[in-house]
């Protein structure tokens, strides 16, 4: 039996942010060209399946959108969404033996809280497609590598205090790039301290140091943290063509990645060297995921001795990698230290900016800090849009793991804070344990229910 | 008058057809090695029914392609391939005499990315020439948006060996997918000179016979062409007897309609469907002996379960294997069958009704089932199943990729009002699977002739699939492997259409397709193509054709006569 790959390929044709917008109609076309020709579809190690459209539910699952989730998704977020999903149940059907959602819009910039659209994201495709496997597939321990050149602060903010979700991203130093996050000391919070591993890469880094780390860091974490599914959060911008970035990683390069990373899932996100880059890349990754000879696949001008690293970057890099094993080695101890230095609640206050929709939000957010469970989250959120209206929510977090206690008392806090919501517009909680998703309108003193 | 014919691999089916009626049919056991002779015998009844009167045209469909297929009687045929960039073009596994890798690469949007390399082209050509082979494929990636490359190579060789049969893929077809360009294109080439061989003398008889009706061929996808039109691309007349029956059934049903075309044979049952009065199309193109090509064929289904399934029981259950050991227990066969379930369930009067009961009996005994309970058993089970594999087609079809948020909202789910039977289909089990799938059953008058009339019916269809590429001011023709410049500035997808439906006339009336034939679009699309965020050109991709369908005129004049 050769291994099967399935695919979702929905490129949106008939989706733009704005008319010039890279996230427009012509990013997937000679991908297309490229895939069609190439006749991808034909192979027998691949299975493309039709996409279809997630429900508000499955979102809810993981966002908190202002004011609602029809406000802040297209027909286009939802079947973007859906196409993880369907992957994810062939996946657990046995019918394929990884997927590759190449779909847009992409979501790993989207955090829990979603006043608007930012770095081209409104909603987490793969946060999506993995708390819906963990919910109808009871997966637990989830491995995320983000592979795009921008760092998944989105995800790093959905899994944030979540233990079992280990979260690795590389890219470019956020001193140089959008959004300017991802430093090497953004480890977790802490009830799920080293859970989060960022690797901030100089730039203009080729394929030599990007599998330096990726052979002596990351691979070597996620053995052994022995995950349930691993997924690929695919970006193809770190590619030395792509217009919005400074890296020097190939083709070849991506499709070795994913040779060796082996992820169960793969979700695309950016890049959009629409011409030069992706249609290569996609080819490298779906050839190396169904396991065939991706040797051939190869940009125009590629030359392989041109993507050396110069010593300077390695020593960079050795320093760095050398830096975050001892933070994993060591991050009970460093979980430890923390909860003991926090208190009862641990407390974080923090400015997020939506480049795309100019949206700043002031966020204020308590974590309980329970010996039995990751303990529950509560949000306070506060938009502050271009128009100059603004809106504040309260979101109360309660995660899988939590135990009778925090579930118990979250629900209090949701039902204290909707008799009384002085200042607020709305009200959610987010009930993982049973599935249930609430918003409370306060103007129109209603509750919607997912 | 109008003549179709349709020499199938168990049946030659004629008819000849006057202003909407059926003047004579024939259905006769097609001669094994003998299409020609089973033609014969087939028209030689029609040319005396017709006593004389003027026969507009004559439509053929045969089984000749499949057979050569089937019992590699194809030309001998190198294949010279272009890939670049990609796939490992090692691991290609075409069933072409010798294959040829050159270097050289062409990308996307038709720019060269890798020149060719003339020692390379030498060399191969110098083996070819030492392999002894005389037709020569040549096939490139990305050939539909530049062509420069096969050109490069088949002048070249056409200047060395001018004895050499040269075809390119971009004359065969520019869709994307160079797997099954380079399929089709060998395809094409290797059954090219046995096909005109054969049509050649077919001219011959016709002319013996003084008929002067002009010649059609149907192809796969239900149109058809002028004979001497065919003679390009041969291989689009493989799958014409489906496409024959399915056509039929659109004539004898109400328009417009949903229908499943079922056709019960000995050991397999044929699916095809008509979706609100449009055949469906097997989307990327047919497999072939096991190949993907891009050759256009209706989507059709071969279930293996028969009238001459074998029956058994297994475990305390009863099974249809997909398989046949001879004919019904009733007519003398080995093995109990559906048939015999029929003749037992008093739904026919075929065979021997003593016979059917025995083995009935003999199967339901360890059932503890009575003869007559085990028949309704072995009927239901075979309904469901068709029942079944109908419902997992449409599915199938559901199911069909769309990369368009319309195209995925708009899908509905759709399922048939009719189900028709066709050629020896027994009307019993027909009305059992109505039952199944709530849905009417159809058996029109003349439906074990269908085929024939769907082919004596079909009109010419032509489609072209542009693609424009403002910003290198060309276009190119997917059908005919056109590329050329721009012959004005292309400012509008409105003008882009015009441009498309003036040249699809234009190429229509070559085929003699009647100037007040109607058009169709069938997808237009535009992208903006931005660099630096400003909009530097347009991509269109726009297809638009003369449908596939049958003459109106015999709608019109059959509705007169119901009329009366």
């Amino acid at each position: 039996m050769p291994n099967k790959t399935g695919l979702v390929f929905f490129p949106a044709f008939d989706w733009a942010i704005s008319p010039t917008h890279p996230e427009r109609e012509e990013r997937l076309l000679y991908t297309r060209d490229q895939l069609f020709e190439e006749g991808i579809m034909d192979l027998p190690e691949v299975v493309e399946y039709k996409p279809r459209l997630a429900t508000y539910k499955d979102i809810a699952r993981v966002h908190f959108c202002v004011p609602d989730i029809k406000a802040q998704v297209t027909e286009a977020h939802l079947i973007a969404a859906g196409g993880t999903l369907v992957l994810a149940d062939a996946l657990m059907k046995k019918e394929i033996d990884n997927g590759f959602a190449l779909v847009r819009p992409p979501g790993h910039h989207s955090m829990r809280v979603v006043h608007g659209n930012r770095g081209f994201c409104n909603i987490h495709n793969e946060a999506i497609m993995i708390e819906y496997l963990r919910k109808h597939y009871g997966l637990k321990k989830i491995a995320i590598v983000d592979t795009d050149v921008h760092h998944g602060d989105g995800t790093q903010d959905v899994y944030w205090h979540d233990p079992d979700v280990l979260f690795i991203s590389f890219h470019q130093d956020g001193r140089t790039l959008y959004p300017g996050s991802g430093f090497a000391d953004e480890l977790g919070g802490p009830t799920a301290f080293g859970t989060t591993i960022n690797i901030p890469l100089l730039p203009h880094t080729t394929d030599e140091g990007i599998h330096y780390i990726l052979d002596n860091l990351v691979l070597p974490i996620l053995e052994e943290f022995q995950p349930d599914l691993i997924v690929n959060s695919a970006g193809q911008d770190n590619h030395y063509t792509d217009p919005l970035a400074n890296m020097r990683f190939t083709a070849h390069g991506y499709a070795l990645l994913n040779d060796k990373l082996k992820p169960n899932l793969a979700v695309l996100e950016g890049g959009y060297a629409i011409e030069t880059a992706l249609p290569y890349v996609n080819t490298g990754i779906i050839l190396a995921m169904a396991g065939l000879d991706y040797s051939c696949v190869r940009e125009p001008d590629y030359s392989p001795e041109n993507f050396k690293e110069s010593p300077e970057r390695m020593d960079y890099i050795k320093d760095l990698i050398a830096y975050l094993h001892e933070v994993w080695k060591n991050r009970e101890t460093l979980a430890e230290q923390r909860q003991r230095r926090t208190g009862g609640y641990y407390e974080r206050r923090r400015t997020v900016y939506y480049d795309t929709d100019n949206i700043r939000e002031q966020q204020e957010e308590k974590v309980k800090l329970c010996a039995k469970c990751p303990g529950y989250q509560v949000i306070r959120s506060r938009g502050l849009y271009p128009t100059r209206a603004e809106r504040t929510v309260l979101a109360v977090a309660l995660p899988w793991q939590a135990c009778p206690e925090c579930q118990e008392e979250a629900r209090d806090v949701y039902q204290e804070t909707i008799n009384n919501p002085k200042g607020l517009d709305f009200v959610y909680l987010q009930d993982k344990p049973r599935d249930t998703y609430l918003q409370y309108s306060v103007s129109e003193r209603s509750e919607m229910q997912f | 008058m109008l003549i179709g014919l349709d020499v199938g691999g168990t049946y030659t089916d004629a008819v000849l057809i006057d202003h909407g009626e059926v003047i004579e049919k024939i259905k006769i056991p097609t001669k094994p090695d003998g299409l020609l002779d089973s033609l014969l015998s087939a028209l030689d009844p029609l040319l005396q029914a017709a006593r004389g009167r003027e026969i507009q045209r004559i439509v053929l469909s045969t089984t000749l392609i499949t057979n050569m297929i089937a019992t590699n009687t194809v030309d001998p045929v190198a294949l010279v391939l272009i890939p670049g960039p990609g796939l490992n073009p090692s691991s290609y596994k075409f069933k072409a005499t010798q294959s040829y890798i050159l270097s050289g690469a062409i990308d996307y949007r038709g720019r060269e990315i890798e020149p060719l390399k003339e020692n390379e082209i030498k060399a191969c050509l110098e083996t070819i020439k030492k392999e002894g082979i005389k037709r020569v494929a040549i096939v490139g990636k990305f050939s539909q948006r530049n062509n420069s490359h096969e050109q490069a190579v088949g002048s070249y060789f056409a200047s060395h060996a001018p004895e050499f049969q040269i075809i390119m893929g971009h004359q065969v077809t520019g869709r994307l997918n160079f797997p099954r360009r380079a399929v089709t294109t060998l395809l094409t080439l290797a059954t090219q000179e046995k096909f005109e061989n054969f049509y050649k003398q077919v001219l011959q008889v016709l002319k013996e016979r003084g008929i002067t009706a002009p010649l059609y061929i149907l192809k796969a996808d239900g149109g058809t062409l002028p004979f001497s039109q065919s003679l390009t691309k041969p291989v689009e007349t493989i799958f014409s007897g489906p496409a024959a029956s399915t056509l039929g059934v659109l004539a004898l049903t109400p328009k417009g309609q949903t229908s499943v075309v079922l056709d019960i044979g000995g050991t397999t049952t044929d699916l095809a469907l008509i979706l609100s009065g449009k055949p469906l199309l097997a989307s990327r193109g047919a497999k072939i002996n096991n190949d993907y090509t891009q050759v256009r064929a209706f989507a059709t289904k071969s279930v293996a379960l028969g009238g001459d399934s074998i029956l058994r029981v297994n475990n305390n259950s009863l099974e249809i294997l997909p398989q046949r050991e001879g004919p019904a227990y009733c007519l003398g066969g080995p093995q109990p069958t559906p048939t015999d379930a029929m003749r037992v369930a008093g739904l026919t009067e075929i065979g021997d009704e003593r016979r059917a009961f025995e083995c009935m009996k003999r199967l339901g005994a360890s059932l503890n089932l009575s003869p007559k309970d085990t028949a309704d058993l072995v009927l239901k089970q075979m309904v469901k199943k068709i029942a079944q594999e109908i419902d997992d087609m449409f599915l199938s079809w559901e199911q069909e990729p769309a990369y368009r948020i319309w195209e995925i909202l708009q899908k509905q789910k759709i399922r048939p009002q009719n189900v028709v039977g066709i050629g020896g289909a027994a009307p019993a089990v027909l009305s059992l699977l109505g039952e199944e799938m709530g849905c009417h059953v159809l058996a029109p008058p003349h439906a074990e002739v269908a085929n024939a009339i769907g082919a004596a019916l079909a009109k010419v269809n032509l489609r072209l699939s542009f693609h424009f590429d403002t910003e290198r001011n060309f276009y190119f023709i997917e059908e005919n492997g056109v590329q050329e410049k721009l012959p004005f500035p292309i400012m509008s997808e409105d003008q882009a259409k015009d441009f498309c439906f003036a040249r699809l006339r234009q190429e229509g009336q070559k085929l003699g397709i009647s100037t007040d034939e109607e058009l169709e679009l069938v997808y237009s699309e535009v992208f903006n193509m931005v660099r630096g965020w400003r909009t530097t050109g347009k991509l269109y991709d726009i297809c638009v054709q003369f449908p596939t369908g049958i003459m109106e005129n015999w709608l019109e004049e059959r509705k007169d006569q119901s009329a009366e």
